[in-house]
């Protein structure tokens, strides 16, 4: 190994971390993340909500409707990424400087279940069918 | 030879765990599960239900029935705060509890589930 190429390489191995410096990486989750997979079992006018608590567990809100009861199940996925490119600067400056890329993705969805008097459900569905948010810390994307 | 590792394991633990953070937050009373097999169905009375588990933290009306509902969130919190990068999560479940009583104030059906049970500290933010 030649002493440029151990240079070359310690120069990328220090440039690596400090573009790494005061990177974040968080996710917040409340509640499990219902998939349509997990609730495939439903099948509306023959599953009883008693199935749907035995494999769902109770439900996060009960509300009461014309034609019998509403179930709601929430669940949040939060993801938030950030990296601050100033880092890079810092040896090279007096100052403090920042430039801060950070996206927050906000997975809240819920599933609903409208039973009868009976208990038996008549639909199901998700309020929402948002893709699980990626942790891109780069904003300028359309999507 | 053995020292040195042992010595530079030390380290490498001391250090990663010098950027550690664990945080709890809780909402509500614990339900007990004991308390909850307590309530029978077509015989524990609405006075009962108060007395075992207190006022309901919200009183719902179903069909003409009223529902009292219960609940507890617990929040679990991990943060590996290392020298390049950090990692936070936050798990937050709850345990949910609704008691469902007759015209005449009698347990009609109860619905519970503990979900608080399983959960963690995680740093890890990947994943499930």
């Amino acid at each position: 190994m030649t002493w440029q190429y151990r240079i070359v390489s310690i120069l990328f191995l220090v440039f690596l971390c400090l573009s790494f410096q005061g990177c974040n990486i968080v996710r917040i989750t409340l509640n499990t993340t219902l998939t349509s997979e997990d609730v495939a079992f439903i099948v509306p006018g023959k599953t009883t909500f008693t199935d749907v608590v035995a494999k769902l567990g109770a439900p996060d809100s009960i509300t009461d409707s014309d034609t019998g009861f509403v179930a709601t199940y929430r669940f949040v996925d939060l993801k938030y990424s950030r990296v601050n490119f100033g880092w890079l600067a810092k040896p090279w400056t007096p100052i403090d400087p920042d430039l801060i890329f950070s996206r927050t993705g906000l997975g809240i969805d819920a599933f609903e279940v409208l039973c009868d008097k009976k208990w038996v459900v008549l639909h199901q569905g998700f309020q929402r069918h948002l893709p699980r948010p990626p942790f891109y810390p780069y904003p300028f994307q359309r999507s | 030879m053995k020292l040195s590792r042992c010595l530079l394991g030390f380290l490498a633990v001391a250090l990663l765990s010098q950027g550690c953070a664990f945080s709890r937050g809780t909402l509500g009373d614990d339900i007990k599960p004991d308390v909850v097999t307590s309530i029978i169905k077509g015989t524990t009375s609405k006075a009962e239900v108060l007395n075992l588990l207190g006022a309901p933290d919200r009183l719902l009306q179903l069909n003409g029935r009223d529902v009292f509902q219960y609940y507890r969130y617990d929040a679990k919190a991990g943060s590996l705060l290392l020298i390049v990068l950090n990692f936070t999560r936050l798990s937050i479940k709850s345990d949910d509890l609704f008691v469902v009583l007759d015209k005449d104030g009698i347990v009609e059906d109860v619905i519970a589930s503990k979900r608080t049970d399983g959960l963690e500290f995680r740093f890890w933010p990947f994943g499930d």
